[in-house]
């Protein structure tokens, strides 16, 4: 045996600090119910909202505060194993367990709820396993059967409460699209519970999800109790679902599972932050969904808890610096401008290369005529060229600056490089390597070509017989500043 | 396990002159369907063993089995003497490489790291050693440069490679690899199978599905023919034969004459 | 305590088919048609693998129908399908947009564009209580008690029945129509679009007919059955139909038997339990789905307890096992 080291196997400190700060935030709320919020304009909501004054707010913020992280902690495991309509099968399939929940002593007993809400969940998902195992149905029709049966079920259940005479006015419809305002203190402390297991096992167990959400398979091979862990990980979702159903609605929850963890995806690439990004964005969801839900009278909380999550998704959708759509289209924006300006660079170059760049500057019009384009198409590509300050033009006249030497030397160098090395290397005739080099030329690295140079030993003209710029012009001043040599750039060594 | 006897294992005697793996009548069935019939071998030690067969042979299907992730309808497995789920330490696994999803947020130091799980036993951290392991097998697999890119950012090559290191940083004595050539590049293949080799060399028993006819006859020690029974197994010398090449791919043209070229190649060869 | 009633033989059983006919007969007849039209399409949702999307759109449905409400003020039909088939429009293109500019998987797409567009619904529903004639009951429950007692609509002096209902049997006949008609199309196009478009058939086009077919049978539902239940009514149908034949003639015609009996188990049972009648059906359609899961000949869980006994003894047969190479695959 080899022995181990028997430290780590108590949680780790991180843990425990977000621990007390959960419990700090909800201990202190005392006992008090909702006063009535009726006809009241939504200035002065806001200022009851945003001073903390009344106790139903602060019960209400703790609670949608705590149920965000629980969700968007554990909705990242749905979100990166594909399996985020699970999480919508599970969170309608809870409502028969809340009905049967409620029935157990006729009111709105927060534990008795959550037992039977679980429950339910978990034979709702239980049953979609078995549908797909033993039958051809696909996963996303048993998905769909499950859901709404269990749902049908639990409507017909609570259509059967509102007959009885305790029935009717208990509560029990807040479950359906949420009311944070009537989070009482014991649903609260509930919450606490749950959210604190949910980080507690994270915490522990982190590498173990980790690798069973990865790869099953291996996470079996390296003896983890993978059923288990899969197992742990469903009844943690239930919990989070079913302490979420009070606040968010048993229609809207699995959004609150899904969409803070989707939008932690755009923006990072690691599980670790991708679970604590969404843990934050569930948190910022929840409370300002409580916030504006408190701004009328009478307004659900689940969907606005819904639309800031979504509207925090959109806003990484496009703004997301690595993979927003916005920063994308500004990159391969100013990818293409960039080719286009070298492509005008290259041909300024080849103008002054075919006479022996004894003139320093070109018109217009021979640049329009190389690049076989109009002449204020030349007169665009030219202004483009001076926004970059490589040129000045005046008068119809383009010279390069010393930057622009060096970037069409260094661009003609990239591409009479690479089609010596088709040639060369890949064997490909001379008269088939410009249309390769014409795209690879923009992309080659410092470093790819001062390998192909190696490859190529130094060689000095290109398969057409045309001197290649060496690594002198690249960095140097323009021949017409180098009397000494007027014939040009090329030359390697 | 103490060094003195990983040293008796490098010299390619098991403890206790025990199989690294001993198959007896395993059949494997998906549902009604059997895919692996009567499966009878013992693999002898430190020995790099090919696994040959057409598609949907029960290739994957056998490797499953023996490592016991998929519960056999008949038969037992036995892995250094003693049934896989307490010998599961020393066995090392390659999956196939489509078996993941590889827009998975991890780095692929991550991945590598996940080798290292088995042996850092439940609900503790990878130490600083079990780092270190990591990044030398990602520079056995000259992956080292890339240890921090996210895994959907690497080539099939690259990622093939990898799930190689993963399996090198489980430190086994017995490895089964699934088609670790499939996408791989010339270079990238000789590469593997030199490591392979350096494996072998330390007393290691590789097992390897693969693919290509030509290039097995070379590359491997053993030979495993499977057709969802056993063909044939033995040193490649005795299996490399047209007639068992025939059983095992029957009935495929387009096989057939790889089969034919791959057996005049060894006649050229030898 | 009286949660359960007892359950009195004539109220339940005779009484909605004799004296409460005008009632109860047109409450199953609606929820009849419904569950026929939504199997019907189901039935390719189902094959396309499509189930979940029927699902967001039958909830983005409700903002569709909320914005119509708002813009001209009447409960209309030609407005509310023009509001239902934009909705539907712009949950498909969320949905495309989300997972081809991301890496955020369909599924995840899925499930952020059709809660935050039913969210919006909620939302405008509870702002404009007083103007817009819906409550979030509606929604969730449909108003299938209602049904029967709005006026009848009369053609040529002739009463049809009141005008949901008779929206309802419009759509399913065009339904029909329509599967008639374009049986192969919407079969090869749910099979295999890149054999559909081989064959000169447009596979974006029968997409986008069968998202239109969808987005029109889900809001004529909507009255009836509310925004959430309708999944129930597209895929129970076809699904329990899929357990009993491969054919998808077969499983058309069976998916409508199965509307039928849910619909009037579910008229009874809502009768007995004094429970929502749209639930009621649901409930009902998943019993009947369950005794075809326990029954079904393919696969049926009964059955194939049966048969993995004997399969089991017939594994290893040495005299299959010989006449291996080749052909030995299949082995009954
Ligand atoms: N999960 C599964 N359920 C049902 N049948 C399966 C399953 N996995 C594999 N099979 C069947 O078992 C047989 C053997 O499959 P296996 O994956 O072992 O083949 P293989 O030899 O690895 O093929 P390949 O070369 O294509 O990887 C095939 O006929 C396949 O259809
Ligand atoms: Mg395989």
């Amino acid at each position: 045996m080899r022995l181990r080291t028997p430290n780590v196997l108590l949680p780790k400190s991180w843990v425990a600090c977000v621990a007390v700060l959960l419990l700090a935030g909800v201990l202190p709320v005392s006992a008090a119910k909702i006063g009535d919020m009726a006809e009241t304009d939504w200035r002065t909501q806001a200022v009851r909202f945003l001073t903390l004054s009344d106790p139903a707010v602060r019960y209400a913020l703790a609670g949608t505060a705590l149920l965000g992280v629980a969700c968007g902690l554990l909705g990242g495991f749905l979100v990166v194993r594909r399996m985020a309509l699970v999480g919508d099968a599970l969170s309608h399939a809870v409502l028969p367990g809340v009905a049967l929940g409620f029935l157990w002593n006729m009111s709105k007993d927060p534990v008795a709820i959550f037992v039977g809400a679980t429950i339910a969940g978990l034979l709702g998902t239980g049953t979609v396993f078995l549908i797909t195992r033993t039958t051809r149905l696909k996963e996303d029709s048993a998905l769909g059967m499950v859901l709404a049966g269990f749902f049908g079920a639990g409507l017909c259940l609570m259509s059967m409460f509102q007959r009885l005479p305790s029935g009717g006015k208990a509560g029990i419809d807040k479950f359906l699209f949420g009311q944070a305002a009537a989070l009482g203190p014991g649903d609260v402390r509930l919450m606490a519970v749950v959210t604190l297991l949910v980080v507690m096992v994270l915490g522990v167990a982190y590498k173990e999800f980790l690798l069973v959400s990865f790869d099953p398979g291996f996470a079996q091979v390296s003896a983890l109790p993978t059923r288990w862990l899969q197992h742990l990980l469903m009844l943690l979702l239930a919990f989070s679902v079913v302490i979420a159903l009070q606040a968010v609605g048993v229609v809207l929850v699995s959004a609150m599972l899904i969409t803070p963890a989707a939008t932690a995806y755009l923006l990072t690439d690691r599980m670790h932050r991708l679970l604590l990004i969404g843990a934050l964005l569930g948190l910022v969801s929840g409370v300002s969904g409580a916030f504006f839900s408190f701004l009328g009278t009478n307004l659900p909380t689940g969907p606005f808890m819904v639309l800031s999550a979504s509207g925090l998704f959109v806003l990484a959708f496009f703004l997301s610096p690595s993979r927003g759509l916005v920063p994308r289209w500004w990159r391969s924006r100013g990818q293409r401008v960039r080719i286009a300006r070298e492509n005008t660079l290259k041909a300024v170059y080849q103008i002054l290369e075919d006479e022996a760049f004894r003139r320093d500057s070109i018109s217009l019009r021979e640049l329009a005529e190389k690049r076989r384009v109009t002449l204020e198409a030349a007169g665009g590509e030219a202004r483009s060229l001076r926004r970059a300050e490589f040129a000045t033009l005046d008068d119809e006249t383009v010279c390069l600056t010393p930057s622009g030497w060096q970037r069409a030397a260094a661009i003609v160098r990239n591409h009479r490089l690479w089609e010596l090395y088709l040639t060369h290397a890949a064997q490909v005739a001379p008269d088939h390597v410009h249309d390769d080099a014409e795209k690879i030329e923009h992309v080659l690295g410092e470093d790819a070509v001062r390998q192909l140079e190696r490859r190529l030993q130094f060689a000095d003209t290109d398969p057409h017989g045309k001197p290649i710029p060496g690594v002198h012009a690249v960095h140097g001043p323009s021949p017409a500043a180098r009397p000494g040599k007027p014939t040009g750039y090329g030359g390697n060594r | 396990m103490s060094d003195a006897n990983r040293k008796t294992e490098a010299a390619g005697e098991p403890p206790g002159g025990m199989a690294p793996l001993e198959v007896h009548d395993l059949t494997v069935a998906y549902q009604k369907k059997p895919v692996l019939w009567g499966v009878d071998l013992v693999a002898p030690a430190g020995k790099l063993i090919g696994i040959l067969g057409p598609n949907g042979a029960g290739k994957s299907t056998l490797i499953k089995a023996c490592m016991g992730l998929i519960p056999p309808a008949a038969g037992w497995v036995k892995v250094f003497g003693k049934p896989i789920s307490e010998t599961l330490s020393r066995v090392g696994y390659v999956p196939q490489r489509e078996s993941v999803d590889w827009d998975f947020p991890v780095s692929v130091m991550d991945v590598v790291l996940m080798g290292r799980y088995g042996k850092v036993g439940l609900f503790r951290r990878p130490s600083r050693a079990d780092r270190d392991v990591a990044r030398a097998c990602l520079e056995r697999v000259k992956m080292l440069p890339f240890a921090d890119r996210q895994i959907s950012n690497l080539s099939g090559g690259q990622q093939q490679r990898v799930f190689l290191a993963r399996a090198l940083a489980q430190e086994s004595d017995l490895y089964f690899m699934d088609e670790p050539f499939a996408g791989v590049d010339a270079a990238t293949e000789s590469a593997i199978i030199e490591l392979l080799h350096d494996l072998r060399g330390k007393g290691k028993t590789i097992f390897v599905v693969h693919h290509d006819l030509p290039t097995a006859r070379n590359y491997f020690d053993w030979l495993l023919l499977l057709n969802m029974r056993v063909v044939a197994f033995g040193p490649t010398e005795e299996v490399f034969t047209y007639e068992l090449l025939q059983k095992a791919y029957g009935g495929r043209l387009t096989i057939l004459s790889e089969v034919a070229e791959a057996v005049r190649a060894k006649g050229h060869l030898g | 305590m009286n949660l359960v009633p007892p359950f009195e033989f004539h109220r339940v059983v005779v009484a909605p088919w004799t004296t409460e006919l005008a009632n109860y007969g047109v409450m199953a007849l609606m929820s009849f048609l419904v569950a026929a039209a939504c199997g019907l399409v189901g039935n390719y949702l189902i094959l396309r693998r499509m189930a979940l999307v029927g699902d967001a759109i039958s909830h983005s449905v409700l903002p569709g129908i909320v914005v119509a409400f708002l813009a001209t003020g009447s409960r209309g039909t030609v407005p509310m399908f023009i509001g239902a088939v934009g909705a539907a429009v712009v949950t498909t293109l969320l949905i495309e947009g989300i997972h081809r500019h991301s890496r955020v998987k369909q599924d995840a797409a899925i499930g952020i564009a059709f809660s935050s567009l039913f969210a919006i619904g909620v939302i405008l529903i509870s702002l404009f209580a007083d103007k817009v004639d819906l409550d979030q009951d509606c929604v969730l429950n449909g108003e299938l008690p209602l049904i029967p007692l709005s006026p009848s609509v009369e053609l040529w002096g002739i009463a049809l029945g009141p005008p949901a209902l008779v929206r309802m049997a419009v759509v399913l006949l065009l339904s029909v129509v329509g599967i008639l008609l374009f049986y192969k199309e919407l079969l090869v196009g749910a099979f295999d679009p890149g054999l559909a478009s081989s064959l000169g058939f447009r596979p974006g086009w029968i997409l986008q007919g069968l998202m239109v077919w969808l987005s029109i049978v889900v809001v004529s539902a909507f009255e009836a059955v509310g925004a959430i239940l309708v999944i129930a009514m597209l895929i129970l149908p076809g699904a329990t139909a899929s357990l009993v034949t491969d054919r998808l003639g077969r499983r058309m015609v069976l998916s409508v038997v199965h509307s039928a009996l849910s619909a009037v188990l579910g008229m009874h049972l809502s009768v007995w339990l004094d429970c929502s009648p749209s639930g009621a059906a649901v409930v009902a359609g998943s019993g009947l789905f369950v005794v075809a899961w326990l029954f079904g000949p393919h696969d049926g869980v009964l059955p194939r307890i049966w048969r993995r006994r004997r399969t089991l003894e017939g594994v290893i047969d040495p005299a299959e096992a010989e006449d291996y190479p080749g052909s030995g695959r299949v082995i009954r």
